[in-house]
């Protein structure tokens, strides 16, 4: 049993109500809009500063190191002063660089993963839009991404950029098929696209508990998929920075190359929360049948907290391979994808199908 | 249809690579069909310079051949002068040098575990064994009062006797050393990826190896035993007990193994120093450095750096500059002749990992 005073339908159903009051319907919505719009940006921008922030620290625990730690207490403020000086800083424009693509890339890829923050269901009735195609709908427009590098490594006119670009496309698509794959393994199980009946299934239970070996296998696969499909370390090939200096990014500066960092921060904040929400029961709260105090006690834990908590521990795990493993080459990448990943995940896929339809799965 | 190659320039300002020099990439796809090695960046004609100084003012120079090591440039220049001379060292201050060689090694090696595995992407090793690093530094410090330049090898011993319980920190810290080596192991040799990135990359072969006039640890990955201090062992080296790893592969990963073991036998080799170090002088001094002059003749000594053989050879027309000097360093052949002809039909991704596993020395090169 959830409590209803941690739920943000109340809040949110208010605002509407109140704003339908005041204005006509169509005026009412556009305000909603706005107010959404204004929410994200916010959001968007200090947990993407608050990630970089997490990223160093993290790093820094595991290379024996302290991190950043001068500017405000722990260093807190440290990206924000960096974010002002990348913003005060000259944007250079390379020559023969094909100028209207060259500004137009840094958007594109920032677009891209902002959009995806719309359909995520961050607690209990806080949710922008209840798509019920809800996570088709996040994997296509995150894929949209992989347009703004390619844009982004053929407009610099710097052949680093380009290689780095071309890898980057070659990985991006390959990836996305095994993290559609692994995805789908919960769609079946759950029986929905739609992410709050995804994240009402798991009420009495999470599909990486609830779904036996299948489940965990697709969760390991989405781990590392996702982790190439954001080219972070270990498949951070397309920035590459002892390959190709910092590979479709090269000949950025400023507030674009910002853009394209943010980008890459909020990409591993939306896989993450995507392996939270369809894994590890989204803000459902931690069950065990039978425990019945425990698991009261475990409802006064509000669902917001649930759900960054476990997102926070993706997002941990990510960059705990980042800092942990070499760069793999691009052709051993492909092969691994299309060898091994591949091969496995459609197996998976096909087991979990039998699964369901035998109903061996904890109902 | 046949792909038209793009020049890549590789360098100077390039994160992968080590120091500063240029390697100019013809790339057809992904793989290299030629490379040019662009050196010139860092020429500061030490050898010239040494000619205006006397026999002791040169150490300044000496070290800076190659930063992350540079007492074996010293130690053989210190012995080519004792062998022109014919000045006796103190054998105190012969243990003394071995301890403070090896030391200067697993510093270097240290250096090295960082830039391989950078040169991978694997940035956590460098920032721990370069701080690991840090202990030997404060080791160095408290010897010789450097801690990157000691010029603390000097013709006729060492220039200061161990300080009071010094012995005790060096045991100390090879005892850390031993145990942090083992965490590495974790992070870097048990990793699959780092084995699949290093194996059948950079190969020389066994034939090729002698032919291009490799040295050192590069050489051993080879398959070949041969090292200077079994070789043609000066100091103490001889009635020291250790051995020199060898593996067949001649890949990265086969130079990495022998370094890997390098750094145990260093470790072993400290330890029996400051078991079997006499007391005694530990300097013979020489004469007034602005008087003193060396008899006519030319010497030659080398020395087992990291980066391989280091030779200096010295000439002397009886004055009390040197008529002229010439270093023999690893980096030179490494650098330039092995680099361009490992490097034809790899991956553009393992130019810095290749590079690495050679241990070059850009000011070496152009000295």
């Amino acid at each position: 049993m959830i409590l209803d005073i941690y739920s943000f339908s109340t809040l949110t159903s208010s605002i509407d109500n109140s704003l339908h009051n005041m204005m006509s319907p169509w005026m009412a919505t556009l305000t909603e809009f706005v107010l959404v719009g204004i929410v994200f940006l916010l959001f968007y921008a200090l947990l993407g500063l608050f990630l970089v922030y997490l990223e160093r620290k993290v790093c820094a625990v595991i290379q024996n190191r302290i991190g950043p730690n001068r500017v405000g207490r722990w260093g807190i403020f440290q990206t924000f002063a960096d974010f002002i000086k990348l913003l005060m800083k000259e944007l250079i424009t390379i020559k023969h660089a094909d100028k209207f693509l060259f500004n137009l890339a840094p958007f594109i890829v920032i677009i891209a993963s902002f959009m995806a923050m719309a359909a995520l269901p961050f607690a209990k009735g806080l949710q922008a839009i209840d798509f019920n195609i809800g996570i088709f709908y996040v994997i296509a427009v995150s894929s949209l991404g992989v347009v703004g590098i390619l844009i982004a490594g053929w407009s610099s006119n710097s052949k680093y950029s380009l290689i780095g670009a071309m890898r980057s496309g070659a990985q991006i698509i390959s990836y996305e098929l095994s993290v559609g794959l692994s995805l789908l393994a919960i769609v079946i199980f759950s029986g929905s696209m739609q992410l709050s009946t995804i994240v009402e299934s798991q009420a009495d239970g999470w599909w990486i508990f609830k779904g036996h070996i299948p489940a965990f296998i697709a969760f390991v696969l989405y781990l590392i998929t996702a982790t190439a499909e954001i080219n972070r370390g270990p498949f951070d090939l397309a920035e590459a920075e002892s390959e190709l200096t910092a590979g479709f990014h090269t000949e950025y500066s400023g507030i674009k190359f910002a853009f394209f960092f943010l980008a890459e921060y909020m990409n591993m904040f939306i896989v993450s929360a995507i392996a939270a929400t369809l894994f590890l029961g989204g803000w459902m709260p931690f069950h065990i049948g039978g425990w019945e105090g425990f698991n009261q006690i475990m409802d006064y834990i509000p669902s917001i907290l649930w759900f960054f908590g476990k997102t926070f521990v993706v997002i941990y795990i990510i960059m705990w391979f980042k800092w942990t493993f070499p760069r793999l080459r691009i052709d051993q990448m492909l092969n691994l994808e299309w060898k091994y990943l591949l091969p496995l995940n459609l197996m998976n896929t096909v087991i979990i199908s039998f699964v369901v339809l035998m109903g061996l799965y904890f109902k | 249809m046949r792909e038209k190659a793009t020049t890549l320039y590789f360098g100077p300002q390039h994160p992968g690579i080590t120091g500063n020099m240029m390697i100019r990439l013809k790339v057809e796809g992904d793989t290299i069909v030629k490379a040019t090695i662009e050196v010139g960046y860092l020429h500061r004609g030490f050898e010239k310079l040494q000619e205006k100084r006397n026999w002791l003012q040169s150490f300044t120079l000496l070290c800076r051949f190659c930063v992350p090591e540079p007492d074996p440039v010293e130690e053989s220049y210190a012995r080519a002068v004792e062998l022109l001379e014919g000045r006796e060292v103190p054998e105190r201050a012969k243990y003394i040098r071995v301890m403070m060689l090896e030391l200067a090694r697993m510093g270097a090696y240290m250096l090295w575990y960082g830039g391989q595995n950078a040169s991978l992407g694997l940035y956590t090793m460098g920032q721990w064994s370069v701080g690991d690093r840090n202990y030997i530094l404060d080791l160095f410090e408290e010897l010789t009062g450097g801690r990157i330049y000691h010029m603390y090898i000097w013709p006729g011993g060492v220039r200061r006797d161990l300080p009071e319980g010094f012995a005790d920190k060096v045991l100390r810290t090879m005892d850390y050393f031993e145990k942090r080596l083992k965490d590495y192991d974790d992070l870097m040799f048990s990793s699959t990826i780092f084995r699949k990135r290093t194996q059948g990359i950079g190969i020389i072969p066994k034939e090729k190896a002698v032919e291009w006039g490799v040295v050192g640890p590069v050489l051993r990955g080879s398959g070949i035993h041969s090292d200077i201090r079994i070789d043609d062992p000066y100091e103490v080296y001889d009635k020291l007990d250790f051995i020199v790893p060898t593996e067949e592969g001649g890949d990265i990963w086969s130079r990495a193994l022998v370094r890997r073991q390098e750094v145990r036998q260093s470790i072993h080799i400290i330890r029996q120093v400051i078991e079997k170090m006499p007391q005694g002088e530990y300097y013979n001094r020489i004469p007034n450095p602005l008087k003193w002059a060396l008899p006519k003749g030319d010497a030659y000594a080398r020395t087992e750096a990291v980066r391989g053989e280091v030779g200096m050879y010295i000439v002397s027309d009886g004055s009390i500059h040197p008529r002229r000097t010439h270093f023999r360093g690893a980096a030179y052949v490494h650098a330039i002749t092995l680099l361009e002809n490992l490097l034809v039909g790899e991956n553009i991704s393992d130019v810095a990992a290749i590079m690495n596993s050679l241990g070059t020395c850009p000011p070496e090169i152009e000295r």
